[in-house]
């Protein structure tokens, strides 16, 4: 019998030994290929069409927009040598560079362009930023001509200081000029041929995107890489991003070196990854608007003093501390703190005031109602927002009650209205006229709407058609004390974006816009 | 045997309906729009009704079922809300990386329980069998998630022995394919291989009782022939039930197995579809799953003769 139980077993280990020395003999990686986690797929390979955040990300290594977003989530020319807008601000004349050429080998030239938007503003196209100019969002494209190869002209029915801003949001797909190849003969979506630093190699449906280096790519003659323009080069042959859902398991491939780099690691990661030998981390502030949304039309918080009151029970500094591990800073204004507008008047935020708050809350007659707050456990850092703020408000007599929902159903809460308070966070509006778009209108036409302030969105229209630096800036001013007084949400921080390194990686750090950009990123050899 | 193979698909019929209409239903009734979903926090309501329009939500959801069903009655599972990829093939493959993982799990998990079982049920009471037995209860009792990561650390970061994260499929590279299945097929096995111990052991322990084996003894038979000739036939027909049990319960997903050794099963997308409320997938899905417990326990009906040569089909 032992001899019987002793064979068996023998077997079962010779064969998993077999498989074990299998595994070793596939370890090695090409040195030139960088690998980089993902937590999820990509939706497909159409920029700004069937797309989430990953799908950007990816997209924007393959096509380029004529303009970008600068480190400074400023925008500037990107295909395009120079941009000239007419004293009306009614035409934009875009001048393209000499000899960009296409994956496929083509020159781009203006008809390219042309044909590009004419392929966007197409509605069976279903570009998710179609009603950004088609008028139905803000000025309408009326005409787009191209008087000579390298000159394209597009004509607007109204001004707009959002238009080349809109032009190159990464979830429109940075406006990607494609080369008409990309599309079959029947309309039908074939496969992505940019002028990017990197061409789409494989995609492997819940397993991998590979890129490879376009070795005809034609830089801009910048010193180096601003954002997402400047001097792009692929400096690695291969760059293959794998899917990895869970964040242990990514954690733990980062550690093994079975990948280079993890874009975005949470901030308790970060403390313990730092830590280690071999590991490096680049943390950078982001745009996001993370904060406590309120029902302005709830029959209890429809009183501005029990908003204020919950405003002022807060400790920014020590709660924006615990949820970042010291990495971001409080801020309680919608223009985000990397942005070029956030000024002094945007510093001015709540004061953390105890006794403010019960007074208030005394003043409003509040009696410990409960106030349902909704959460998820999707997002994390939502949650615990939410779980520090009620811990906070309880201590200035609020009766805060939370709600845990899962994120697709706390989505159509949101979007539906039906809620008293809840923990949520906008994704990166790299423009405040956006920031503040996504928060404000008429609740009784958009119910998901935050501020419903008929004269706070006179000044917003106004700093949306205004493409004057320093008149936007007073507008954006004035809106931010109109929103503190209101507080029709508390705005809390902007969140970071923390990528986890291996120390071979050179060139890559993080930045305001959060996505990674894999071009000026090389590899040491190990 | 004919006939008792069409009977059972025939009863497989009427569940696959049942099983369609609830799922259809069940599924809608979850709260959440997968068009918002996709659009996120920047839908604007036209942009929504647009993309709800495009799906075909906005069609009740009757009709939404007649249209799906039509197209299951004739072979197309449809396109995948999220990524507008066929359903068919999309589960097809991801079903594949699935069940190779559960059916080699499986397997070894069987050879080695079996005769661990039989050993301890011959040895009961003893120190063995008491050894063995908390090993079983302790390795039932192990979340598999928790083991995975414990094996992740110890062979893909301490020792480096294998890759952490990745997928080849057996048709690209057959040997680098196993390097990244050793780990999860490790983890399900010893998962596996507590529950199909014990089921072995009290088997075989029941069967040790029956005079036929005092028996065998009586005539001068070695204790191995007794158990292995004698005892194993009669106390495997239990285990092979359970075995098949395990085999339909794991074949339709091991959804945190796979999350943990990010491999591209059928489990994993599961659940992205239920995040993205991908009703199509996710209904696809449920219908092979189904489809594969019949299945499955069809075969174990079939097979149960061969072990058990009282029961007659």
């Amino acid at each position: 019998m032992n001899r019987l139980l002793n064979r068996s077993l023998c077997v079962t280990l010779q064969a998993l030994g077999v498989i074990a020395l299998g595994a070793a003999i596939a370890q090695a990686h090409a040195e030139s290929t960088l690998r980089v986690g993902l937590n999820a797929d990509i939706r497909s390979t159409e920029p700004g069409v069937n797309r989430d955040e990953n799908t950007d990300t990816v997209m924007l290594h393959i096509v380029e927009g004529l303009v970008a977003h600068r480190e400074d989530a400023t925008v500037g020319p990107l295909l395009a040598k120079e941009v000239q807008v007419s004293e009306d601000g009614l035409t934009y004349t875009f001048k393209l560079r000499e000899g960009v050429r296409f994956h496929n080998g083509a020159i781009m030239s203006a008809a390219d362009v042309k044909w590009t938007w004419s392929h966007y503003l197409n509605p069976q196209t279903q570009w998710r930023c179609l009603a950004e100019f088609d008028g139905r969002g803000g000025a309408k494209i009326t005409g787009i001509t191209t008087p000579d190869p390298l000159t394209v002209v597009f004509q607007l029915d109204q001004p707009s200081g959002l238009f080349l801003a809109s032009m190159a949001r990464p979830d429109c797909g940075g406006g990607g000029i494609l080369h008409p190849d990309s599309v079959a003969a029947d309309g039908r979506w074939k496969a992505p041929i940019g002028t990017g630093p990197f061409t789409l190699a494989d995609w492997k449906p819940g397993q991998s995107v590979e890129l490879a280096r376009f070795k005809d790519y034609s830089a801009r003659d910048d010193a180096g890489p601003d954002g997402f323009t400047g001097k792009k080069q692929a400096l690695v042959d291969t760059v293959r991003f794998m899917i990895i859902p869970d964040a242990a398991s990514a954690k733990a491939a980062l550690l093994s070196n079975n990948i280079d780099l993890l874009p975005d690691v949470t901030a308790s990661d970060a403390q313990e990854l730092k830590a280690l030998p071999g590991i490096e981390v680049s943390v950078s502030p982001i745009m996001a608007i993370c904060g406590l949304l309120f029902q302005t039309n709830d029959p209890l918080l429809k009183d501005v003093r029990i908003r204020q009151a919950i405003a002022h029970s807060l400790d920014y500094g020590q709660m924006v501390t615990a949820l970042s591990n010291g990495l971001s800073e409080p801020n309680n204004s919608a223009i985000p703190q990397t942005s070029a507008f956030y000024d002094a008047t945007a510093k001015q935020g709540y004061k953390y005031d105890p006794q403010e708050a019960q007074r208030l809350l005394k003043e409003a007659g509040y009696r410990g109602q409960p106030i349902k707050m909704i959460v998820n456990k999707r997002y994390q850092q939502m949650f615990d927002m939410g779980v520090l703020s009620q811990a906070m408000a309880q201590a200035s007599g609020l009766n805060i009650e939370m709600e845990t929902l899962e994120w697709g159903t706390q989505l159509e809460r949101y979007q539906s209205g039906n809620y008293q308070m809840m923990s949520f966070s906008y994704s990166s509006r790299l423009d405040p006229a956006l920031g503040f778009d996504s928060l404000m209108g008429d609740k009784t036409k958009e119910p998901r709407k935050v501020w419903d302030n008929p004269q706070a969105q006179t000044l917003l229209r106004d700093a949306v058609r205004q493409s004057d630096t320093g008149k936007r800036q007073a507008l954006f001013d004035q809106l931010h004390r109109m929103m503190i007084q209101d507080t029709p949400m508390v705005i809390i921080y902007n969140g970071t974006i923390i990528g986890g390194l291996r120390d071979s990686v050179r060139g890559y750090h993080s930045w305001p816009v959060a996505k990674p950009r894999l071009w000026g990123v090389s590899l040491a050899a190990q | 045997m004919l006939r008792f193979i069409l009977q059972k698909l025939g009863m497989a019929i009427p569940t696959l309906l049942l099983i369609s209409v609830m799922v259809f239903a069940m599924i809608r009734l979850i709260p959440g729009d997968p068009a918002l979903l996709m659009l996120g926090d920047m839908a604007d309501p036209q942009s929504l009704a647009d993309m709800r329009r495009d799906l075909g939500l906005d069609h009740s959801v009757v009709t939404q079922f007649l249209i799906w069903f039509k197209a299951v009655l004739s072979g197309d599972l449809g396109f995948s809300i999220s990524t507008k990829q066929a359903v068919l093939p999309l589960i097809l493959e991801r079903f594949s990386v699935s069940a190779i993982i559960v059916l080699v799990a499986v397997f070894l998990a069987t050879l080695i329980a079996v005769p661990v079982g039989l050993v301890a049920a011959w040895k009961q009471n003893s120190a063995l069998d008491l050894g063995l037995v908390t090993t079983a209860t302790l390795l039932l009792s192990i979340p598999s998630f928790w083991l995975g990561l414990l094996l992740l650390h110890a062979f893909g970061i301490k020792l480096g022995w294998l890759p952490v994260v990745g997928y080849v499929s057996f048709a690209q590279a057959p040997w680098q394919a196993m390097s990244f299945l050793v780990l999860p097929v490790i983890t399900l096995t010893l998962v596996e291989l507590g529950a199909i111990t014990r089921m072995a052991r009290a088997s075989t322990i029941e069967v040790l009782r029956l005079e036929y084996i005092a028996h065998a003894r009586a005539k001068g038979l070695s204790e191995r022939t007794v158990l292995w000739r004698h005892a194993l036939p009669n106390a495997f027909a239990p285990t092979w039930t359970l075995v098949g049990l395990i085999l339909g319960n794991l074949l339709g997903g091991i959804a945190v197995l796979e999350t943990v050794f990010t491999l591209p099963g059928i489990g994993r997308l599961m659940v992205d579809a239920i995040f993205a409320r991908d009703y199509p997938v996710l209904q696809g899905c449920l219908l092979l799953i189904t489809f594969i417990y019949v299945l499955v326990n069809l075969c174990v009906d079939l097979l149960y003769p061969l072990f058990d040569p009282r029961v007659k089909l």
